[in-house]
């Protein structure tokens, strides 16, 4: 770890500012079809219904104008990893997984190595939902703020304040943690590089030594947290200061205001992921 | 003076602590190379346990929750993309953890925080590993060989963090004092 800029690393689900229609969307419908898309691939099991899915959120990635190149960028570190997984499920999970719809047949039996139609399914299906709740997860975090999503998060638990659940503070949980992300790394630069010139050396030891490194972790974590904790003192005796009684009757200067896109949006959003995992054991393959 | 059921102390450390969580992840500090299969033990469960042991289950849980919801945004890798399995477990890191603590705590602080720390991370490791295997990402033998290889390291270090962290913690609070209107 010889370099210090810590910061570039910060660059994962950046808002990549546009002008199309899902970036004109209220962020709570957003985060609604979010949710709601997010449950139909959870639980879409068949090749039919995961191919429907793929199709359909690339449409709206290519409809909000995120460029593929930027989402797939981010897993290139990755494909090594996935490609052994998909290998080791498609190798050795032959007993453990009735495939949707079809009886269980042998592929390939040789020793430890049983692939099944089962194990094939497993395979694709997941590999096909990953890029589902890859380009859903763009979707949302590409085309909203930061600032918008704790908006919407909090104008939609709202409603459940009746039922003692704080929306104001759980929302404001969120944004003290976004505002103090890029000021946490700052601060970890800043111990990085006294303790570097301190004489801490941070270079990776290799694997077998985890112990030593995990020591050396320690001695930029510690004074991390510490660090921490010094400026949460201070944002405590602001906010106490400053009288905040928390969001009892709390007004907000940003309104957020539904546009005739977001009722189609939602309805449709809800209307799909409702047929999706309703019909989700009568697709043919 | 009025509060909400969250107390302003409860709302800026739950914030502050996921947002270590979340740089812990982003710069990849987080991540402690070991030889198994997964390559990484991690320490970003950390900031959940410390919660949990500070301020109580509902800071806990709450970090935890961020937690893995930021893990499930930010995963390349399929068995991560799922909710089930990165954010579901997650939830529990801060709840266990307080109240392995809250039971252990009249015994000696030392031995609280150290079991916190175990229980906690035992129940990333664990529920992470089962909610995988429920979902079919991982063979039941793969789950157990990544669980111990894994495990074990991990709970050592999130043990000496934990004491590190909280010891120092204590220091600053007592070293500062608290004016609370």
């Amino acid at each position: 770890m010889e370099d210090f800029e810590l910061l570039r690393y910060v660059t994962v689900g950046q808002y990549l500012p546009g002008d199309s229609v899902v970036h004109r969307l209220d962020p709570r419908t957003k985060l609604s079809v979010f949710l709601f898309l997010t449950l139909a691939a959870t639980f879409s099991l068949s090749y039919a219904a995961n191919a429907i899915l793929v199709l359909l959120t690339l449409g709206l990635v290519l409809l909000a104008g995120i460029p593929l190149r930027y989402i797939l960028s981010g897993l290139r570190p990755a494909v090594p990893f996935i490609v052994v997984l998909a290998v080791l499920q498609l190798l050795f999970y032959g007993d453990a997984y009735t495939p949707y719809g079809t009886e269980t047949q042998d592929l390939l039996r040789w020793g430890w190595i049983h692939v099944t139609n089962g194990s094939v399914q497993l395979v694709v299906v997941s590999m096909l939902r990953f890029v589902v709740l890859l380009f859903l997860t763009s979707l949302l975090t590409n085309t909203t703020t930061l600032t918008g999503l704790t908006h919407g998060v909090e104008a939609m638990l709202r409603p459940f304040g009746r039922l003692g659940l704080p929306a104001h503070e759980l929302s404001l949980v969120a944004t003290v943690a976004l505002r103090f992300v890029p000021l946490l790394a700052e601060q970890l630069e800043i111990i990085l590089k006294a303790q570097a010139s301190r004489g801490a050396s941070i270079a990776h030891q290799g694997k077998l030594r985890f112990v030593t490194t995990a020591r050396q972790v320690a001695v930029l974590i510690v004074p991390l947290f510490v660090d921490a904790f010094r400026r949460a003192e201070d944002l405590i005796l602001a906010m106490q200061a400053r009288c905040y009684v928390g969001g009892q009757g709390r007004s907000s200067y940003v309104r957020l205001h539904f546009a005739r896109a977001d009722y189609v949006a939602y309805a449709s959003g809800l209307l799909f992921a409702a047929a999706m995992l309703a019909l989700r054991n009568r697709f043919p393959i | 003076m009025a509060e909400g059921t969250l107390s302003v102390r409860k709302i800026v450390i739950a914030g502050v602590l996921s947002a270590i969580a979340i740089v812990l992840g982003w710069t990849r500090l987080g991540f402690i190379p070991v030889p198994t299969a997964a390559g990484n033990a991690t320490i970003m469960h950390v900031p959940a346990i410390v919660g949990g042991v500070l301020e109580g289950s509902i800071v806990g849980g709450i970090v935890g929750t961020l937690f893995g919801l930021f893990s499930f945004l930010q995963a390349t890798v399929p068995m991560f993309k799922d909710p089930l399995v990165a954010v579901l477990p997650r939830i529990f890191i801060g709840i266990t953890a307080w109240m392995a603590y809250a039971g252990f705590k009249r015994v000696n602080e030392y031995l609280a925080l150290v079991v916190a720390a175990v229980v906690g991370t035992l129940t990333n490791t664990i529920g992470v590993l089962t909610m995988a295997v429920l979902r079919g990402y991982m063979a039941p033998g793969v789950a157990w060989t990544v669980g111990l290889t894994h495990g074990l390291p991990e709970i050592v270090v999130a043990a000496i963090l934990t004491v590190a962290i909280v010891v120092a913690w204590q220091h600053v609070e007592t070293g500062r004092g608290e004016a609370k209107m």
